[in-house]
């Protein structure tokens, strides 16, 4: 997942298997900033879910102006203000992705709580073959580890993959593939979702009024998403994409399996984003040289930049997601509801390419600033969240400190992107925070504030 | 997507594609068109393609009043009637409430 900071923005799309990116794309005088970090999706059901937060730095058209003056003082206070409307606009940012990040966490972690069908235990994926009923602790390790192994090694050849196809300018195929994949997610797994939530409030529901609510959800889904739509509908389906799809993780990953999941795959996003021959770094450097943005259906965006020339582009961008998305259909589950999650999951990290900031500058007319998320990110910090709701002893002790270790993670990685300027995948420091929040409140606070209280000693 | 920065024929053009898509069965569809362009037909200062606007959000406005009453009769008559009507309603259903009513 990379943190982009984009001048222009992309029509969001979700990238299923987009991984988390980050970009931040400033259009000042400096060099576009906009590296699209792609982490790859994960291969879990989704596309690659690219997630990338761009800001842009507006002031710098301005300020680029006044510093041709050459005159030291004045270059001073131009840098000076520079930095200072970058740190301010990078505090904003922050802002802006608290709350659909937050959003997407509430909305799993109230559905794990009341919906007892996603903690039920009813089969697995296929890319996670190694059951966990085993019963000593180092084959259940064994299991988990090779589970992991097999997941991302399907994730990495889910993102060369898309590079490659990307690399060849096979965008037909891309798109059908994203678009497939998206319908799949906003039919299927909506359809599952609100029938379980039916079941679980004992309401009756006929089938016209079903097929007609999922129609409609659906199909206004794809309209906003893969189209035009109005800028907040378009957010909010794609945090309801993630959390639909974060949901879908939660339930059929083994317990250990999932954490030994999340880390493996925040360093895959670290390495993936910042080694030269990364496949979502080469990814997004092919769409710089292209100039083209990167893959909009698979990233939310906080603000919409929009353009005139980007449409096309748009449209290139989705379908790569998709077709990621679409390769993880696949996988089939044991499973009576057989959720086609884990084929998504596989696509997952489709590399994000770096939105060409050049092309963006002189396709802009008005910029608005705005970050850039990939859609991957939210899911997994989703699925921290929510493993941690389903499965600790703590209740909400661990789930919220790990939500905190979550903001707190992102809160960083927008510093460093503010600072860095480039792509930064968003995965790593907040899933290290919530993985070791997540254990240590689990396993050390939760029994100190259990003693207390049962002792009645209060501090 | 931004509306300001969209020039008007798009406006237009978006409007009316939003009507005609709700004709398939979409009234969501036509509830994001009156909610969206609400502003830009009635609030706006006035230029030349707004009467037309205005009168697509007008018309999405009629459809979706529509099949608002269609749907709330239908819910209405199907959770009132739904165990009365033993084996064709739980043919209907697609999720059955358990224990005693």
């Amino acid at each position: 997942m990379m943190i982009i900071f984009m001048n222009s923005s992309d029509s969001e799309e979700e990238a299923c298997n987009e991984r988390t990116s980050l970009i931040s794309a400033d259009s000042p005088p400096a060099a576009s900033y906009q590296d699209g970090l792609q982490a790859p999706e994960a291969a879990e059901t989704q596309t690659y879910r690219k997630r990338r937060t761009g800001g842009s730095c507006s002031p710098s058209d301005a300020d680029g102006g006044n510093s041709d003056s050459g005159i030291p003082v004045r270059e001073i206070a131009v840098d000076d203000k520079e930095e200072e409307l970058t740190l301010k606009y990078g505090a904003k940012h922050v802002i802006m992705l608290f709350v659909p990040v937050t959003l997407c966490m509430v909305v799993v972690v109230a559905t794990i709580k009341s919906v007892r069908f996603y903690t039920e235990k009813n089969g697995q994926l296929i890319y996670t073959p190694f059951s966990e009923d085993t019963p000593s602790v180092g084959q259940r390790l064994l299991n988990s580890v090779l589970n992991t192994i097999i997941m991302i090694s399907v994730i990495i050849v889910m993102t060369v993959f898309l590079v490659v196809l990307y690399k060849y300018r096979c965008y037909k195929f891309i798109h059908g593939w994203l678009i497939l994949s998206s319908l799949m997610l906003l039919f299927l797994f909506t359809y599952i979702y609100l029938g379980e939530v039916l079941k679980t409030y004992n309401v009756a529901m006929d089938y016209l009024t079903l097929f007609f609510v999922i129609w409609n959800f659906g199909a206004v889904g794809m309209i906003c998403i893969h189209w035009k739509g109005p800028l907040h509908l378009q957010q909010a389906y794609l945090i309801m994409i993630s959390a639909l799809m974060a949901l879908v993780f939660i339930k059929y990953l083994p317990e250990w399996s999932a954490w030994v999941i999340l880390g493996a795959i925040s360093i895959y996003d670290l390495i993936a984003v910042l080694c030269p021959r990364g496949p979502l770094r080469m990814l997004v450097e092919t769409a710089q040289e292209r100039n083209e943005p990167i893959f909009p259906a698979l990233i939310y965006s906080s603000a919409m930049v929009w353009t005139v020339g980007m449409a096309k582009q748009d449209a290139a961008s989705r379908s790569l997601t998709q077709q990621t998305w679409d390769s993880a259909e696949d996988v089939r589950e044991i499973h009576d509801n057989s959720a086609y999650v884990e084929s998504e999951i596989s696509e997952a990290r489709s590399p994000a390419p770096t939105h060409p900031t050049t092309s963006l500058l002189e396709d802009l007319e008005e910029e608005e600033r705005g970050v850039k998320l990939g859609l991957g990110d939210f899911i997994f910090y989703s699925v921290l969240v929510g493993k941690a709701a389903a499965t600790a002893s703590g209740d909400w002790n661990t789930t919220l400190a790990c939500f905190v270790a979550i903001l707190i993670g992102l809160c960083l990685t927008l510093l460093l992107l503010a600072v860095f300027k480039k792509a930064l995948p968003a995965l790593p420091i907040s899933i290290t925070f919530g993985l070791v929040f997540y254990f240590s409140t689990d396993n050390l606070v939760r029994p100190f504030m259990d003693t207390l209280a049962s002792h009645q000693f209060y501090i | 997507m931004n509306l300001e920065r969209v020039p008007n024929e798009e406006k237009l053009n978006l409007c009316r594609k939003y009507y005609l898509g709700g004709f398939a069965l979409l009234p969501f569809l036509w509830l994001v068109n009156v909610l969206w362009f609400c502003r830009e037909a009635f609030l706006a200062p006035a230029y030349t393609e707004q009467p037309q606007i205005k009168s697509y959000v007008q018309r999405s406005a009629v459809g979706l009043l529509f099949w608002v009453v269609v749907l709330t009769t239908w819910v209405t008559i199907f959770q009132m009637h739904r165990a009365r009507w033993g084996e064709l309603g739980d043919y209907l259903s697609f999720t059955i409430p358990l224990g005693i009513p």
